[in-house]
Parts: C-alpha cells; sequence; structure tokens
C-alpha cells in the first residue's frame, strides 16, 4: 500500500506541469527541481513513550507515502525504562547535528530511581537549552469543540522558573522549592514571542503572569517583557493576572493572540488552550533553542492506558511533522500533509475517539494518505 | 560586532574595553537623537554634536530560533526592492536558513516614524540587508536616513572588499584591495551653517575614540584575513589637526601590530596611484568622506557599480548593502539593474551570520553565472536582464548537490 | 403579593425552634467597598424575610494606622471575627502605594485561614458554553508559591521559595476528605505536578495518601495539574472535588468560575482554624456602585455557604433554591447576566419566592 502510494506520488510531483513556473519571470529554467535528486534531510526521532511509538509510525507511514526526503535517527529514549534508553549524551548530540527532531512524549513518573530531582524531559532542555515552547492551538475543521475560531500561540520559558528542580527539605515536613527567575531568560523568551508575533504578522503579545503576589519573581519576568514591548512597537502588548487568564480562556479564548508565560503558567495554559479544541491528540508544538528545534505535541500526555489498542489520534504527531518540513525548507511537503490532515478531519467520516469517531489510528493514518494531494507548487 | 566577529577568532582583542570606555564618554542623551531628528526643538547643532560618540545599547539578545536567524530588510528606494525581491528568490532555492523582517521606509514623507522602526527592527535582530535608502526632503531638518540609520546604530566601520570578477570587462584585473571607512563621523558629521550671510561653515569631526576603534578594526582584519599591509589615507598635511589625529591615531595602533606593514598616503596622492597602479594596495584605511571618492573609483576599476557589497559594522550591529550607495532609479522597473552587489551583499550576510555552507552555495553559483557563463546584465556590456542572470543562479543552486536547509 | 403576606401571616412560625435550638447567632458582616454595601444589604434583606436567626455586626475594615505606624486591620473588626467566629465580606479594595498590605491576604492571615473553597456550579436559566459543571476546589491558602519569600541573589536573578509544609498540607487535606464526605460527594482528586516538583508537590501528595486511608469510604484520585487543566475544558463533570496547593488552586478556581459564568456568580469559603470567612471574590466594580445595577449572586452563594457552616442546613437550602429559581425564571437578571433588572429588584424576587 504504501509502496504504491509513494511511487504514485513521486511521479505525480515530478510530472506535475507547474513545477517549473514556479520561477519569478517566462524565461524556461534549464533545471527543475523534480529533475534533481531529493537531497536528503536527517532528524533525530524519538519515539517517546505511550502512545509515542504507535503515531511516530503514523508519521512514517505517512512520510513514505508522500516521498518525503527525510530521513529518522531513531532513539529509544525513556525515563520509565532506564535500562533501554539511549543514553542523554547520544540523543542530544544526534539532535545537536540534525538541529531537528520529532518527539513523542516522555513519561515523567514522579518519583524517581535515583532520586534524582530532575526529570528526563528537563535534562533534554537543559542540554539542549531549548528554552522556548511554543504552542500553537488552533481550532480545527470538523474537531467538535465547545469554542470555535480560536487561534492563539503560547510561548512558554521551559528552562527556569518552578521547574528548576531545586527543591529540599529544610526541616523535617517542610520542604522548599525554589523559582528562579532571570533576566536574561525573561528578556529572551519575551524577545522570543515578539519575534515569533512579527515573524507571523500577529498583532497582540499578552504577558501571563502573577506579579501582584510574587513580586520580584514574576515581577522581573513582567518587567522584561515590557521592556521588550517598547522595541515592538506595532505589536499590542497587554499583560494579564495567570487566574484571570485561564478563567479569559474559558469564556473567550477568541481575544488571545500571541502569549508569553513563564514555565509553570505555561504548562497549565497550553493545557487549558489545547482542551478547548479538541485535546491532547490535536495540538502541535515545538520547543526552540537557538540552533535546534524539537518538534512535540503540544500538550504532553503520554496516553498509556490506551498503549497497543491502536485508538490514539495522530493528528498532532502529523502537524507536527509538517511543521518541521516547514521548519527545514521543505514546505511544500509540509504544506501536502497539512491538507490532507485538514481534509479528513473536515470530512469527518474517518474519526479516532477521541474527536467523537469510532475510526482507529490506522485508519486515520491511511486516510490521510489517501487525501495527500500534490501541491501545484511543490517547493513555493 | 565588530568586536564580536574578531573575538569568535579566538583573538584577544582589547575592543571590548575600548568600548567600555567609550560608553563612559557618552551623552547620556543621545539615544534618542535621530528619532527625533526632525524636530524643529532641538537644533541640527545640537543633534549633529551628539552623533559622533559611541552609544551605550544593553545586549538584546540575538534573533536566532532554531538555527533560524530574523534580519531586518530594509530594500529602499529605486532598485531596492527588486533586488530584495531577488535576494528571497535566491534564499529560497538555496535554503538559507533565514527570516527576513520588511521594513518599508517611506521617502517622501519628513516623519521619521517609519525610519525609527526601522531602527528598531536593526537593533532586534542584530543585522540587516540594506538598499539605498532615498531621502527626497529637502528640508535642512531631515537628516539623510542613511546616516541616521548608521550613527544610531553606531557602525562605526565600513568594508568594502573590491576584487575584480574575473571575466567581468574592467579596466584593471586581479584587484584585490579591502577599503575600511569611518563611518560616522568626519565630514558627515553634518554640521553645516550659515554664519554670516554668504559664508558657510561645514565642520569636520574626527574623534580619537573612533580613529582608534577604526584603525584596530583595520589591523585586526588584515591579521585575520592575512593581508600584509594596511594604508592610512589622509589630508594631514593640509588639515593638520582633524587628519592628523586620524593618521597620528592609527601610527599609534600600528605599533601594536609588528607583523602588519603600516604606511600612508595622501588622498589626491592615492587616487592618482589607484588608477595607476591600483596592486600596490592591500588594506586602506581613511575617513568617512575619502572613503566615499576612494571606494567610486575602485568600483570603477574593476567594472561598476553592480558588482560590490558593502558591510558595516558597530560593536553589537552588522548590516550588510550594496558597495556603492546609489538608489538607480533611473534603471529601476526595467529589469536591467544589476543583482551582483545585492546577492553578494547577502552572500557577506550569510557569512556574518555563520551560515558558510550556504554562503559558499550562493557564492559558488554567483561566480559561475558572472565568471564562467558571462551571463552580464548591459552595464557590464552584456545583454541579460536581471532575472536571466537570478534564473541562472539559481540554477546553479538546484543544481549543486547540496541544498541544506 | 396579598397572598404572600396572608400566608406569611398563616405560617407555624412553629418550625423555628428547630433551628440550632432557637439561640440567636452573631455574625459578623464586612460589607466592603464599591459595590459591597448594595449587595450586602441585599443579603441581609433575604436573610431576614427568610428568618434565618442571625444578628449581623456590621464591621469597617478600613485600614487604620496601628501602634507601629504600619497600616492595618482595625483592632475592632478583628475582635468581631474573633469573638463571633463567623463572617460574611464583600469586596475589598486593595489600596495601591506602599505600606499598605492586601486586606484580603491580612485577613487570610489574621484568621489563620487555611482552606478555601469554591464551589463552582452551573446555573440553569444562564447558559455558558459549558452545562452540568458541579465543582468544588479545595485549595491550600497559607504556603506554597505565595509564602512572599523572594529575594534577588544577583543582579537579574531572582529566587521566590514554594514552601511546602507537612502540616499545612495534612490540614487541607483533613479538611478536603471531610467535606466530600460531609456533602456527599462522589470523589476527591489531589491536583499535583510531583512528576516535576517532586519534594515539594510529593510532600503534599503523599500527606494525601496518608489522609485517604483514613477515609476509605471517599473515592480519591490524582491527577497532573495540566491533565486536570486539559479535561476540565473539555469535560469538566468527570471531576467533583478538587484539592491542591497555593498557586493551582488560584488559578484553577479562577478557571472552573469562568466555566460557569465569572466571578458574579461563584461563592467562596475561608475555613480557618479560629472561625471563617465567607466572601464573593469579584471585585468592587466601583464604576457601577451606587447605581442599583449589581448582583449580589456571589455573596448571597457565599452567605448559604456559610448558612450550611454552621449547621443551618434548612435555611441554607431555602435560599438557595429561590436564588437558584428566580436565575432561572430569567425575568428578574441583572446587567451582568444579560438581564436588565435593578439589584433591588433582583432581591425583591428572591424575598418573595421565600416568602412563599
Amino acid at each position: 500500500m504504501s509502496i504504491i502510494s509513494r511511487n504514485v506520488f513521486k511521479v505525480l510531483l515530478r510530472a506535475s506541469p507547474n513545477v517549473a513556473a514556479r520561477t519569478i519571470h517566462t524565461t524556461a529554467p534549464n533545471a527543475t527541481l523534480a529533475d534533481l535528486p531529493d537531497s536528503r534531510v536527517n532528524a533525530t526521532l524519538i519515539p517517546g513513550d505511550g502512545v509515542g511509538p504507535e503515531l511516530v509510525y503514523a508519521v512514517q507511514e505517512v512520510f513514505k507515502a508522500a516521498g518525503v526526503p527525510v530521513d529518522f535517527e531513531s532513539y529509544f529514549f525513556s525515563e520509565v525504562n532506564p535500562t533501554l534508553s539511549a543514553p542523554l549524551e547520544k540523543v542530544a548530540a544526534s539532535i545537536a547535528k540534525n538541529r531537528v527532531c520529532l518527539k513523542g512524549i516522555l513519561a515523567t513518573p514522579d518519583y524517581s530511581h535515583t532520586g534524582e530531582l530532575q526529570t528526563l524531559n528537563m535534562k533534554l532542555r537543559n542540554e539542549l537549552d531549548l528554552y522556548a515552547n511554543v504552542v500553537h492551538v488552533k481550532s480545527l475543521p470538523g474537531v467538535r469543540s465547545r469554542h470555535t475560531n480560536v487561534d492563539c500561540v503560547i510561548i512558554r520559558e521551559q528552562t527556569e522558573g518552578e521547574y528548576s528542580a531545586l527543591e529540599h527539605e529544610t526541616v523535617k515536613g517542610v520542604v522548599e522549592c525554589l523559582k528562579i527567575v532571570t533576566a536574561q531568560k525573561s528578556q529572551r523568551i519575551a524577545k522570543f514571542a515578539f519575534d515569533y508575533a512579527t515573524k507571523n504578522k500577529r498583532k497582540k503579545v499578552t504577558a501571563v503572569h502573577k506579579a501582584n503576589i510574587m513580586k520580584l519573581g514574576d515581577g522581573l519576568f513582567l518587567r522584561s517583557c515590557e521592556a521588550m514591548a517598547k522595541l515592538y512597537p506595532k505589536i499590542e502588548f497587554e499583560r494579564m493576572i495567570v487566574d484571570n487568564c485561564t478563567m479569559q480562556m474559558v469564556s473567550n479564548p477568541q481575544q488571545f493572540d500571541v502569549m508569553v508565560t513563564p514555565n509553570l503558567y505555561g504548562n497549565i495554559v497550553d493545557n487549558l488552550a489545547s482542551g478547548l479544541v479538541g485535546g491532547a491528540g490535536v495540538v502541535a508544538g515545538a520547543s526552540y533553542s537557538a540552533d535546534c528545534v524539537v518538534f512535540e505535541p503540544g500538550a504532553r500526555h503520554t496516553f498509556s492506558e490506551a498503549v497497543g489498542k491502536n485508538v490514539a489520534n495522530p493528528t498532532a504527531m502529523l502537524l507536527c511533522s509538517a511543521k518541521l518540513l516547514n521548519h527545514v525548507n521543505l514546505p511544500g511537503y509540509g504544506e501536502m500533509i497539512r491538507n490532507a490532515v485538514n481534509k479528513v478531519l473536515h470530512d469527518g467520516k474517518v474519526r479516532t475517539k477521541d474527536i467523537g469517531g469510532q475510526s482507529n489510528t490506522q485508519e486515520f493514518t491511511y486516510a490521510v494518505i489517501y487525501n495527500l494531494q500534490p501541491l501545484q507548487k511543490p517547493t513555493q | 560586532m565588530a568586536a564580536r566577529i574578531l573575538s569568535k577568532r579566538g583573538l584577544d582583542i582589547k575592543l571590548r574595553d575600548l568600548g567600555c570606555n567609550l560608553v563612559a564618554l557618552q551623552n547620556k542623551n543621545v539615544v534618542r537623537t535621530a528619532a527625533s531628528a526632525a524636530q524643529a526643538t532641538l537644533s541640527d547643532f545640537e543633534i549633529q554634536h551628539k552623533q559622533p560618540l559611541v552609544k551605550k545599547t544593553t545586549p538584546i539578545p540575538i534573533a536566532l530560533y532554531g538555527g533560524r536567524h530574523a534580519v531586518t530588510m530594509l530594500p529602499g528606494g529605486g532598485i531596492g526592492p527588486e533586488l530584495m525581491g531577488y535576494v528571497k528568490q535566491v534564499f529560497k532555492y538555496a535554503g538559507a536558513p533565514v527570516d527576513f523582517e520588511l521594513v518599508d521606509i517611506d521617502p517622501k514623507s519628513d516623519e521619521t516614524n517609519d525610519l525609527e522602526y526601522a531602527i528598531t527592527s536593526i537593533k532586534r535582530n542584530g543585522v540587516c540587508l540594506k538598499g539605498n535608502i532615498e531621502t527626497r526632503s529637502e528640508s535642512t531638518g531631515v537628516q539623510s536616513r542613511n546616516v541616521a540609520i548608521r550613527n544610531e546604530l553606531d557602525l562605526y566601520v565600513n568594508v568594502l572588499h573590491c576584487h575584480s570578477y574575473p571575466g567581468v570587462p574592467a579596466r584593471q584585473s586581479n584587484i584585490d584591495i579591502i577599503i575600511i571607512r569611518q563611518n560616522t563621523e568626519g565630514e558627515y558629521a553634518m554640521l553645516e551653517h550659515e554664519s554670516v550671510d554668504g559664508v558657510v561653515e561645514s565642520m569636520k569631526v574626527v574623534t580619537q575614540s573612533n580613529s582608534e576603534r577604526v584603525a584596530r578594526f583595520a589591523f585586526e582584519y588584515a591579521r585575520r584575513n592575512n593581508r600584509k599591509k594596511v594604508t592610512t589615507i589622509h589630508k594631514a598635511n593640509i588639515m593638520k589637526l582633524s587628519d592628523g589625529l586620524f593618521l597620528e591615531t592609527s601610527r599609534k595602533i600600528a605599533k601594536e601590530y609588528p607583523d602588519i606593514e603600516h604606511n600612508d598616503m595622501i588622498i589626491d596622492n592615492c587616487c592618482m596611484q589607484l588608477v595607476s597602479n591600483p596592486h600596490q594596495f592591500d588594506v586602506m584605511i581613511m575617513t568617512n568622506l575619502y572613503g566615499t571618492i576612494v571606494s567610486n573609483v575602485v568600483c570603477g576599476l574593476v567594472g561598476g557599480a553592480g558588482l560590490l557589497s558593502g558591510k558595516n559594522y558597530g560593536d553589537h550591529y552588522a548590516m550588510f548593502e550594496p558597495g556603492t550607495r546609489n538608489t538607480g532609479t533611473a534603471i529601476a522597473g526595467k529589469n536591467i539593474a544589476n543583482p551582483i552587489a545585492m546577492l553578494s551583499a547577502s552572500i557577506d550576510m550569510l557569512d556574518h551570520l555563520g551560515h558558510k555552507q550556504h554562503s559558499e552555495l550562493i557564492s559558488d553559483a554567483l561566480r559561475k553565472t558572472i565568471c564562467e557563463e558571462k551571463i552580464h546584465t548591459p552595464d557590464l556590456g552584456g545583454t541579460a536582464t536581471s532575472t536571466e542572470v537570478v534564473q541562472r543562479v539559481i540554477d546553479h543552486i538546484l543544481q549543486a548537490d547540496i541544498r541544506a536547509w | 403579593m396579598a397572598a404572600t403576606i396572608i400566608r406569611r401571616l398563616t405560617t407555624p412560625r412553629a418550625s423555628n425552634a428547630r433551628f440550632y435550638s432557637s439561640e440567636i447567632k452573631k455574625c459578623t458582616i464586612i460589607p466592603g467597598d464599591g459595590i459591597g454595601p448594595e449587595i450586602s444589604a441585599a443579603v441581609q434583606k433575604i436573610f431576614s424575610v427568610a428568618q434565618v436567626p442571625i444578628e449581623w455586626e456590621s464591621v469597617d475594615v478600613t485600614p487604620v494606622r496601628g501602634p507601629d505606624g504600619k497600616f492595618g486591620i482595625p483592632q475592632a473588626a478583628i475582635d468581631s471575627v474573633n469573638r463571633n467566629k463567623i463572617g460574611l465580606k464583600g469586596p475589598l479594595m486593595t489600596p495601591v502605594g506602599k505600606g499598605h498590605r492586601s486586606l484580603n491576604l491580612a485577613l487570610r492571615k489574621e484568621f489563620n485561614l487555611y482552606a478555601n473553597v469554591r464551589p463552582c456550579r452551573s446555573l440553569e436559566g444562564y447558559k455558558t458554553l459549558y452545562d452540568h459543571v458541579d465543582v468544588v476546589t479545595i485549595r491550600e491558602n497559607t504556603e506554597g508559591e505565595y509564602s512572599g519569600i523572594e529575594h534577588e541573589i544577583v543582579d537579574g536573578v531572582v529566587q521566590s521559595i514554594k514552601l511546602i509544609t507537612e502540616d499545612a498540607s495534612r490540614r487541607v487535606a483533613e479538611f478536603a476528605f471531610q467535606y466530600t464526605k460531609e456533602n456527599k460527594r462522589r470523589k476527591l482528586t489531589a491536583v499535583h505536578k510531583a512528576n516535576i516538583m517532586r519534594m515539594s508537590d510529593g510532600l503534599f501528595l503523599r500527606c494525601c495518601r496518608e489522609m485517604a486511608e483514613k477515609y476509605p469510604d471517599v473515592k480519591f484520585e490524582e491527577k497532573y495539574l495540566d491533565t486536570v487543566c486539559l479535561n476540565m475544558v473539555q469535560d469538566p463533570t468527570q471531576y467533583d472535588v478538587l484539592v491542591m496547593p497555593n498557586l493551582y488552586g488560584d488559578i484553577l478556581s479562577d478557571m472552573c468560575a469562568g466555566l460557569v459564568g465569572g466571578l458574579g456568580l461563584t461563592p467562596s469559603g475561608n475555613i480557618g482554624l479560629s472561625g471563617a470567612l465567607f466572601e464573593s471574590v469579584h471585585g468592587t466594580a466601583p464604576d457601577i456602585a451606587g447605581q442599583d445595577k449589581a448582583n449580589p449572586t456571589a455573596l448571597l452563594l457565599s452567605a448559604v455557604m456559610m448558612l450550611r457552616y454552621m449547621g443551618l442546613n434548612d435555611h441554607a437550602v431555602k435560599i438557595e433554591n429561590a436564588c437558584f429559581e428566580t436565575i432561572k425564571e430569567a425575568k428578574y437578571l441583572t446587567g451582568d447576566l444579560g438581564g436588565k433588572a435593578k439589584c433591588s429588584e433582583f432581591t425583591n424576587a428572591i424575598c418573595e419566592k421565600i416568602g412563599r
């Protein structure tokens, strides 16, 4: 099945008469993209725990069918299964080399075998300095949810704040957990958010904070955002206290555009917003460092109760892969996959259980493959 | 920014210390000067007196996310927008990981909002690709926008690498000269006033600090690029104090670089030597006005205005533009503008951002097109249109096996 | 109307004796700022119509300069609450400026109010995107992220401490289990983030688990904070009572309020060692103050919570039903619920129902 469709699409891609017409003028170019061998892109792949491997398999199937020139370096990486897990250094080195990674969700148990406070996820983030988590929450066609027309981007600092893993028991029965906020990292994330807004032609950035209570810590974050906002006169800036923000989010989510948050609040708002548009299975996210990007589902749930049942929704993972393709300068393929997913969701004939259907993961994946349509302008 | 480039090579340099000292010198109010340039409340004298000094800037995190850089693009007037379009095309096919933030400046308005926004944008992104911006306004209150940008960002040095393209018809061949020009003060301080009726005074400002920065940059540059000789161009026989200071400073710095030969030459002699025997020059440093003259002379020698690209560096920011600063309004929209200068500016920019693979890819393609296949626009005596040249470059890029993202 | 009066006259008063051994209980009321006085008056009126055996003792908490030079709550107010052990409070405005601590915070501290309870229930007649929401959030109120311990270690690096103690965690866990049991709720969910904050949230979780063993008849489960957020907006009916540390509670309780229509409809109670304070958590709305436009529902429902706390369940049910019915009828709705009625009209409608 997959081999046939793969070949069909290759042929279609190449035969497309408009491939050459993408250029800026009428002179016929001497070479077209289709005549050339695909230059292949390497990407690291971490299937993750829970239903991760199933979802990643779905992505690979779709890639094969679409003839996407991406080679995956796959690593098994897990905290709950430390004996089989690839060493952190190796995984980090691979991501640093390839600069892109597609990652499922890692389960984070609430205790550690070795008594460590840092989770594997945190270690990977710190190792690569993946400081900015971007979750684009957008209502999808055909996904039934209470709110419509939600389109917001949540940008979350994820290397400091509450997740600093600095905890200690001062006296018996009293635990102190340190929340660290630094000016440097706050500025960095604020700038990231504004640059993101500029690049994607967004209108407004909302800083989510709790500076009325945590006057120093969140105050520093808020001040950094304010300082950065001055550099972006064309983008509206507003502040919102986190509890009010969650309330506004469930009653009127359309008011939000780009949101920038410290670590923990980001986690909350991410999940909340994902819930608004259909749940953990349909929202794509990405973590950025200066040099590399890890694409992963926006709401981090391993959904381990569904392992092996073939019921998980691969939409989030497929959208992640489309984002990955956009990032590595293969936007034609990215668009192709995104369109196919949207079409399947819109038609509504094939839906997984979490969005009110009866189909299984495999059926959904095949439906996406069936709906892959080569674009008129594959390289635009 | 200059300091950043230099220190990238692991050289222990004193530029930073220097920068710090200079910062201490600066006037607290300078930051907003360009913005308020058009306001009648500030006299020209005030504005200009604040300009030559180094500005204090708080470092802003660089705009590099997931391996992609954000870069400000100022197309400017005339042929600028066309050329920028070509750059975008070429970058797309080369897969250069750069996202442009396009900022248009309306040449007609006297308002400085656009300009202010452009400057802020460069401050955020750190790097800018720029065409030549027109300043149509005749009002004396309105500064040249190009100058305003350079001054506001403190891009104190302009580097023009003049080299011959084999295959391009030119008077001289095998020219390889680096012109390093002080970019923010000197004659371009624009301190002019009519002291009495019919008598206009124009002030030329030379400061030791800025001269020192330029000289040090030049020697570091020479050392890093295995250049042998630095020549200071001046007119100290006439302008004993101002050019004298510039010359003195460069001599002083030269002593710290015994491995590099240093000499000096008077500007008029220099122009003559350039047209008769340009091969004697290696790295040249000079003040602002002489820089304009010399760079245009050398551009003429190697084949015209459309070939060379200039780099502007400050301590924090870098700006890349075509080497000779003219808008080419006359040939705008005719599809005959030479895209080489802007493309090679974009190559410089990729180099600066550290995307060596992409810059080599594009410069190889450019070289093949210009030097081997000799596809030239009319200004080089060819018949090709701009788009034909660009298309050929893109074809070469596509044919090259590497299309890394 | 006449019928009501007649009925009231003919209804035997004897039933009163059942309540609280006919003893009249004193209760402190802090009307608050902005719309506070109007809605407090509305509540008092409704209570008097319902013949609740409560005598109100109104106190003013406008900050006064204490002997130490700092502004604080007047001693009279503190004494009153300490004496009565129970209070009802309207919205307070925290004055902007230095030297003022948030009054809410001060009250919380003064009376050791360790647990904040907020029941969020969908009201029939006021349509939101979510139906059948019936969630109670119980929030630890004294420590955690809001410990107020913060300092700048070096320039540009701020450290704030989240403090979790066994005592406070156990206290709130016990209260949560007791509440769940007494109010015959289905299930108690502990909300935590112990996968990240393994020690601090771990400790909180451990206390909840220990308490779960003492209350085997209460169904107990543990959920990650993010999972709760995700599920809550998708299907709020899967949760019942939630117990959690301070910050999470702050966020989740407001979110739940958002699900049912905002802070104007959600009551709130603070349970402490030395008394309990029930309050409306919405703002002072100075723009509509004094115009008879405010919605007293939140404060009224808070007062109902107070009655339940005092064991006056019959009165509580009566008032609550009257209130819900009035909203359901949608004849007299205030502006925030999309109606045009005045506060007094709304209040009268409720009184009428109680009187029936």
